[in-house]
């Protein structure tokens, strides 16, 4: 054998790898035989030393690899354990403090994607895990030490959304000295919050406690306020990102002094958005008194000269200082920050699906929104509760809860704050009205939080009446407008029929429908429910996994404001840090050109997410841009003279993988291609849920669906492989800058390739898994593993020499 | 054999989905004249008591079958399959009501589910044609195909 160097300097017969397989308690040794594994793991070439132990993560754990690197020269560590998501940076930092290069780690996931979905085979799961230390000591044996590089954060953020959570977050920035732009859609910043009455459980007045945050943000030097300013464009990286903001013209000038002259000229009329239309504006306005900037507006879309003729200058006329500006036009602007802060709220339920309750029919059905309105002394009726039919004060009040809450028919989650917002609200009506009687139907109180039991009592108390059975239909009379309803009391087995003279729907909250615009730009992925993704759900709750970017606020999931307030506080903190050092370091996982092969074709080029590949045809060579490559590794597979190489993920360490799991019974197997971020973060989730699937499977992992290679497929059933399966993340949800359009179009270029060739199309599958579909990762395995059964094992090895032959053919021709 | 077909026409799974709100027995026209059990409990008794319990019950066939307690339900659960399973399921244990019994006795005699002469009198009155004769074979042969015909007797 031909003996072969690599670029550490260390010779093939000279590798010590150290193997660790962890029994992580009774999560890994209950079902695998870990000392089994480590004594298999100890036979296999360059393997210095194999043990395992019952906590590698923890300190002795971990003083026991620092010790080994150090006394037995260990230059190649493996860890079979849980998932590399989780604990590569703790092993890498025990290799990095006793002096190995980190990147000479290699984890097996033995937990996650091996003990916890194979719990009652403790034979098989045994077998694969031995596969999957040998896959990684393979790979081991192929690692190189790599070098981070650092970039500069720029020291200025970008908060989108100015809600409370907006508000908190840009101001835990400014006030840590960093410069923020605090981008709002809206006129004015407060958000909800501004439109809510009281919160729970204080009962506080909301607007009293948010105004003064308000104005400060207003008047913050550190913060630059872009209000009516939605974000077009972003571009760059953690620590350098470019934005392109439009900001809309506001036809009134800073110089407003909201003296409200112009409003009593203004002839246009339309509902007012604030008070949920429940009241009308003029098309010249504020949208509430407190609003920040104080500053008026016209909505154009509603002022008469919206053709671009001035028809009516009524308000122009009347205001003294001259502020009001027809020509005004919208801006682009460019903003340059090293961190963005996500806080861009969520949206309102709107019942009107839901007939048979009749919201929008009949008048005296309203929303919790709209109450709020309705009870805000600063709103439509100026506090007194009154009922939109005839105005009068309601009697007998009903709150219905969980409309668009946990349902098949809206939203199936629960919407966290409804239950004590109506608790809240039945108590705001017994303090002004006393007599009032309120009844309120629900499936379970969920008063979870700090104070919210004592409070759910203390309405009890009051004498407001909870009916455990949400009613069926409501019924109006349309000569009174007072209303029916027919349901069923749980409790106690009747059936009701109940008059009351107003009913509120308790409605649920839901992402923003436009959120996808911005989730795309900045490569976010959203859960199964629409909002934003966190990192990891325990430990990295306010980070995304777009570096740099961080979450506040409802946005990642129904809360109320105290949460709101808590999570902005954490991500401005989190994004505080990587500001303050002023630079941060990006994985050495990038792709480099190796000029000697380059042709200078530019295929490469053309299919980078990230522009990250320079050069020309006429200049004779393309290179990477380190700073701005991402590590993808779409271009790798991309280019036909094998000049491209991905770090960390190359050709050769791939290959030793693709052999080793193929090693035993191929024709069994199905090998996995799964990208790091949705894929294999989805297998995780498969484990963590304990989702049982056919152990036939071995995982490669990649940083996209778009690094894998079709040689690799190729090698994959020349070696014999049953099945393949390249999995990515969802269209439109790459992290890679929808890199995964590439894997699409190769893969099917493959297909084509099996059908002339004559190979079972169905043993080739794409299959799209996000980082919260677990049972659709095990779904995909089952059905796979299920079309396996139909295949004989001499078809899968004629096929297999066929593609063999033609492959040698190839060789002898080139 | 009866579990097997029971869960052969519902997903038992269904069941589970299902946390008693109560939209589906407000919405029932049958509970609010007929002392029944209601869908919602229908379900509850299924899962806590085991489906044997429900289908010996009498008031099982007081349900009918206007489907608005699916239409409603916020977990999309088809309790119309439901009910008109465990119905099947009680006819081969014998529990058919007296007043269908003698329905589907009609039905196979007259083809007619109800006796019409009296509406014939009122249709002439009003100077409308007799109600058209019904091909008693055909529906005798969907009875016989169905199997109804064997669980009544007729």
């Amino acid at each position: 054998m031909k003996e072969k160097t690599d670029p550490t300097g260390v010779r093939e017969n000279d590798l010590k790898i150290g193997v660790y397989v962890c029994h992580c308690g009774k999560n890994i040794g209950g079902t695998v035989r870990c000392e089994e594994v480590a004594q298999y793991a100890a036979t296999l070439p360059g393997v210095a030393l194999s043990k395992d132990s019952l906590y590698t993560c923890s300190e002795p754990g971990q003083e026991q690899i620092k010790s080994d690197i150090r006394e037995h020269g260990l230059n190649r560590v493996v860890v079979a354990s849980c998932t590399p998501r989780l604990h590569e940076p703790t092993f890498r930092s025990a290799c990095e403090s006793a002096g190995l290069n980190p990147y000479l780690l290699e984890m097996a996931n033995i937990r996650e994607h091996c003990s916890w979905v194979h719990l009652h085979d403790k034979d098989a799961a045994t077998e694969k895990a031995k596969d999957l230390v040998r896959m990684a000591v393979s790979r081991a044996a192929e690692l190189a030490p790599q070098f981070e590089l650092t970039v500069p954060v720029k020291r200025q953020a970008v908060v989108v959304g100015g809600g409370i959570a907006g508000i908190q977050a840009a101001l835990d920035m400014a006030d840590a000295g960093y410069k923020v732009y605090l981008i709002e859609r809206s006129a004015s910043i407060g958000g909800r919050m501004a439109q809510i009455d009281k919160t729970f459980p204080t009962m506080d007045c909301s607007i009293c406690i948010l105004a003064p945050k308000m104005s400060e943000v207003g008047r913050h030097p550190n913060i630059e306020l872009l209000t009516l300013s939605e974000i077009q464009e972003v571009s760059g990286h953690i620590g350098s990102f470019r934005l392109k903001v439009l900001k809309k013209a506001r036809y009134v000038t800073k110089e407003c002094t909201a003296c409200g002259d112009c409003v009593r000229e203004c002839p246009q009329l339309v509902p007012d958005e604030f008070n949920a239309g429940l009241s009308i504006r003029h098309a010249i306005h504020i949208p509430f008194a407190q609003a920040v900037p104080s500053t008026f507006l016209i909505d154009m879309d509603r002022c008469l000269n919206n053709q671009g003729i001035v028809a009516c200058d009524r308000c122009f006329q009347a205001c003294s200082h001259k502020c009001i500006d027809f020509a005004d036009r919208d801006q682009e602007i460019e903003i340059e920050a090293g961190t963005i802060v996500v806080a861009t709220g969520v949206d309102v339920y709107d019942p009107t699906a839901l007939t048979e309750l009749g919201y929008g029919r009949f008048p005296n059905v309203i929303t919790t929104l709209e109450f709020e309105r309705l009870i805000n002394a600063g709103g439509p009726s100026s506090g007194e509760l009154i009922r939109p039919s005839d105005r009068v004060r309601p009697r007998k009040v009903a709150f219905l809860q969980c409309i668009g809450s946990r349902s098949k028919r809206s939203s199936r989650y629960c919407s966290n704050v409804c239950c004590m917002n109506t608790i809240k609200d039945s108590l705001l009506i017994k303090e002004h009205w006393p007599d009032t009687e309120i009844y309120v139907f629900y499936i379970d109180i969920r008063a979870f939080g700090k104070g919210f039991e004592d409070l759910f009592q203390r309405a009890r108390r009051e004498g407001v009446t909870f009916i455990r059975g949400i009613p069926g239909e409501i019924l109006e009379d349309i000569r009174t407008g007072d209303l029916t309803l027919l349901g069923e009391n749980t409790l106690l087995g009747k059936h009701y029929r109940l008059d009351v003279d107003m009913v509120i729907l308790s409605v649920g909250i839901k992402p923003r429908a436009n959120a996808g615009a911005l989730q795309r730009m900045l490569n976010l992925p959203v859960d199964t429910d629409g909002f934003f993704l966190e990192a990891h759900p325990k430990l990295r709750p306010v980070d995304t996994t777009t570096g740099g970017v961080f979450l506040a606020g409802a946005a990642e999931g129904p809360k109320d404001i105290k949460d709101s307030v808590t999570q902005a506080s954490a991500a401005a903190s989190r994004a505080n840090i990587l500001m303050s050092r002023g630079e941060v370091k990006v994985p050495a996982i990038t792709a480099r050109i190796d000029p000697d092969k380059c042709t200078a074709c530019g295929l490469c080029a053309r299919v980078c997410p990230y522009h990250a590949i320079e050069g020309s045809k006429e200049r004779g060579y393309y290179r990477v841009v380190e700073a701005a490559c991402q590590g993808c590794g779409t271009c790798v597979p991309e280019c036909n003279f094998g000049a491209i190489e991905q770090t960390h993920f190359t050709e050769a360490q791939i290959v030793g993988q693709i052999d080793e799991a193929l090693q035993n019974d191929p024709h069994e197997k199905i090998l996995c291609f799964a990208c790091n971020w949705c894929s294999y973060a989805g297998a995780d989730f498969a484990g963590v849920s304990r989702i049982q699937y056919p152990h036939n499977v071995r995982i490669i992992r990649t940083m996209c669906s778009g690094r894998v290679s079709p040689k690799w497929i190729e090698r994959a059933l020349v070696k014999g492989a049953g099945g393949v399966l390249v999995s990515g993340c969802h269209p439109s949800d790459c992290h890679y800058n929808n890199a995964n359009q590439n894997t699409v179009r190769r893969v099917e270029r493959f297909w084509k390739r099996m059908e002339k060739l004559g190979i079972n199309k169905d043993r080739l599958r794409l299959a799209w898994v996000s980082a919260a579909e677990g049972a659709q990762f095990a779904r995909v395995i089952q059905e796979m593993s299920e079309g396996l059964k139909t295949l004989t094992t001499q078809q899968i090895r004629e096929d297999s020499d066929m593609l063999s032959k033609r492959l040698a053919k190839k060789s002898e021709t080139s | 054999m009866t579990t097997i077909k029971l869960w052969k026409f519902f997903e038992r799974e269904k069941l589970f989905e299902c946390y008693q709100c109560a939209r589906c027995t407000g919405s029932c026209p049958a509970m609010d004249v007929a002392p029944a059990f209601g869908p919602r409990e229908t379900i509850l008794r299924c899962l806590n008591l085991g489906h044997d319990k429900v289908v010996e019950d009498p008031r099982l066939w007081l349900c009918c079958t206007c489907h608005v307690c699916e239409d409603r339900c916020p977990q999309q659960i088809p309790i119309g399959d439901l009910l008109v399973a465990l119905r099947n399921s009680a006819a081969r244990r014998g529990n058919i009501p007296d007043r269908l019994r003698i329905a589907v006795e009609l039905l196979a005699k007259t083809g007619r589910s109800m006796i019409v002469h009296q509406l014939d009198e009122m249709r002439s009155h009003h100077g409308l044609d007799p109600l058209p004769p019904v091909p008693v074979d055909e529906i005798r042969e969907i009875l016989k195909k169905s199997g109804l015909n064997s669980l009544i007797e007729v």
